[in-house]
């Protein structure tokens, strides 16, 4: 499992992890079920310190993507697939809000956007 | 016992110098990096821990005993590495073994010439003919054969190659896989601390400017970079410290957020325990 | 306590190659009559005693030593205990020279005497540490060394002068009685002395800062 940390980044360090934690649990490389490594262990191969490890793990557990076993470890938990779909899409949707905002403000038309949608697209493959 | 070390209204006067009412908690499993220029005090309070000065003011327990009363029990799990202070140079690494195999109820040989062996150092030459590095790696296997829980470190990389001080963290960072165990340590070198200290104090002139997490620290405080015009408009409230350099001003804030949503300032750095060090020390309020 | 000997002795150890062939020059020096050659070993002694604080001190040592769990007391007793063992290996050395002298002298061997010489040297060695230890604690060995230095010529020429002037044969002939029981007097004097070294180091060292 890989975990890039940057420590020039902006985002704080507790973060990284847990959004790569969870984007791995999303695309299916971590299953449910998994055990993930002890806060102490990953916090020693990050070279970070326990209370990131710690923090990212909490907020993981809080969003409902890791559970924990007492006395055994951090678990990735049996995930809502129509839940996160969701979640997914309302993501989308903010995004797509501003984009719109930004388009009327400025007199773009609806086609000019919908084309520079199917070219990125296009990119993407 | 949820702290390893609790000091308390600790202070202790010099002629030239004084420690000012220094407290400081370090939880069970957990490394904190005590910064500071030299001379602020961190060698002085960690003396003060060891009992190696004395009449000071204040209370200082070490898992949950008096470090004065409790002292030899103390010192059976505890494991230093001091700036400068080792056994006499004419000895040799396996003299260090039988002395010590007499000294703590723990001393574990085998775990001592691992690291020996681990760290490369001979056996059987005298501590004077090896490199600053080698003794630094010495004093580390010393401290760490007698399976101590708590390691006061002062200064434990000054002298190390990057190469040789990545090791020695790796051996930290092992360390503290017990979360039964903790680790004070010392350092201008903060880039080190930045990394693996999860608490950071930061000492100057004999007190403490502040104690915490290393993540809150880092997450909250940042450094603004300015010119003059937007450096007026900031209220003196919002600022921790500044300093004016050529063509710019440099300011700490304590809560970069909300210092963010009142003055939209785009330029606000990320900040290491270096520019927090410089402008702490060498700012204006 | 045991582990802290063992570290003076350690420190003494790469001495003692160079001890063993001074210590067969003197024997050698001695059987062709030249006596004052034993009294070199007890002042080696003193000087390997004191290469262990100079070492001690460069090295830190001192203060390294209150982090481990000994107590500041046993670091002074463990001193004073490897000052005695390095007197017990002079001495067997020694006397082992004082035999020899005695039998290529006179050619029998008189132990009376040789024992008051033996003792005689061994209080020299002792009101030396006695005197130098304390001082080494309290002002580090550069300045007790200087300080011992000036005080054995101190009292060497003011006793100098003072027998010039005065007569002490009065004086001396009131201590006469004590001479037969010298074999007594002596060590208990020399240990006391010692004993009470012990203890003012001691106090000093427990009170000391680094």
């Amino acid at each position: 499992m890989d975990i890039i940390i940057s420590n020039s980044s902006e985002v704080p360090i507790y973060e990284q992890i847990k959004e790569q934690i969870k984007e791995k649990i999303l695309s299916s490389e971590l299953l449910a079920g998994d055990l993930l490594p002890s806060i102490r262990a990953l916090a020693k191969d990050l070279r970070c310190s326990v209370i990131t490890t710690k923090n990212a793990y909490e907020e993981l557990v809080n969003e409902g993507y890791v559970v924990v076993v007492a006395a055994k470890g951090f678990y990735v938990a049996e995930i809502n697939r129509q839940l996160v779909y969701e979640e997914q899409l309302n993501k989308i949707e903010t995004l797509l809000d501003s984009v719109v905002n930004i388009a009327k403000i400025n007199h773009i038309k609806k086609e000019t956007i919908n084309s520079l949608l199917d070219i990125l697209y296009e990119e993407e493959k | 016992m949820e702290n390893i070390l609790e000091i308390k209204n600790l202070s202790k006067k010099y002629k030239d110098f004084q420690l000012k009412d220094i407290n400081i908690k370090l939880p069970k499993g957990m490394i904190m990096g005590l910064i500071g220029e030299n001379g602020a005090g961190k060698t002085t309070t960690i003396k003060a821990i060891l009992d190696i000065i004395k009449d000071y003011q204040g209370e200082i327990k070490v898992f949950g005993l008096d470090n004065r009363i409790d002292e030899k029990k103390i010192k059976e799990d505890i494991g230093v590495v001091l700036d400068d202070m080792f056994f006499p140079e004419i000895l040799m690494p396996s003299d260090i073994d039988s002395i010590m195999r007499e000294i703590y109820k723990n001393w574990d040989s085998s775990l001592y010439f691992k690291y020996l062996n681990d760290f490369s150092l001979p056996i059987k030459k005298e501590i004077k003919t090896l490199s600053k590095g080698m003794r630094k790696k010495l004093e580390i296997a010393t401290c760490l054969a007698h399976h101590p829980k708590l390691l006061i470190l002062d200064e434990p990389t000054s002298g190390l190659d990057p190469v040789a001080r990545n090791e020695v963290i790796d051996i930290f960072l092992d360390f503290i896989q017990n979360e039964e165990c903790s680790i004070l340590l010392s350092s201008h070198i903060t880039t080190d601390l930045e990394h693996i200290a999860d608490y950071i104090t930061f000492i100057n002139q004999g007190e403490i400017l502040l104690s915490k997490t290393k993540d809150e620290l880092m997450e909250q405080y940042g450094v603004v970079k300015c010119g003059l015009e937007d450096f007026l408009k900031i209220d003196k409230n919002d600022r921790l410290r500044y300093k004016k350099n050529r063509y710019e001003y440099e300011v700490l804030v304590e809560n970069k957020k909300e210092f963010n949503k009142k003055y939209h300032m785009t330029t606000i750095d990320k900040m290491t325990l270096e520019d927090l060090m410089v402008l702490m020390i060498k700012g204006v309020k | 306590m045991k582990g802290l000997i063992k570290k003076d002795l350690f420190m003494i150890r790469s001495n003692c190659k160079i001890l063993l062939i001074l210590f067969i020059v003197y024997l050698i020096m001695t059987i062709e009559g030249n006596d004052f050659a034993m009294f070199l070993l007890p002042f080696m002694s003193i000087m390997l005693m004191i290469s262990t604080f100079s070492y001690d001190s460069y090295n830190k040592w001192t203060s390294y030593a209150i982090t481990l769990p000994n107590g500041r007391e046993k670091s002074v007793r463990a001193k004073y205990l490897a000052t005695l063992l390095i007197a017990l290996v002079t001495t067997i050395f020694t006397l082992i020279l004082l035999i020899a002298v005695s039998y290529f002298k006179t050619n029998t061997i008189n132990m009376e005497e040789i024992l008051e010489n033996m003792l005689g040297m061994l209080f020299g060695i002792f009101v030396i540490q006695a005197f130098m230890y304390p001082s080494i604690y309290k002002f580090g060995v550069e300045k007790a060394r200087i300080g011992i230095f000036i005080l054995v010529f101190g009292v060497a020429i003011i006793g100098g002068v003072l027998s010039k002037l005065f007569d002490f044969s009065k004086i001396a002939d009131m201590f006469k009685f004590l001479n037969q029981y010298s074999l007594i007097v002596i060590p208990l004097a020399m240990f006391g002395l010692l004993y009470l070294s012990y203890k003012v180091s001691e106090k000093i060292y427990q009170k000391k800062e680094f």
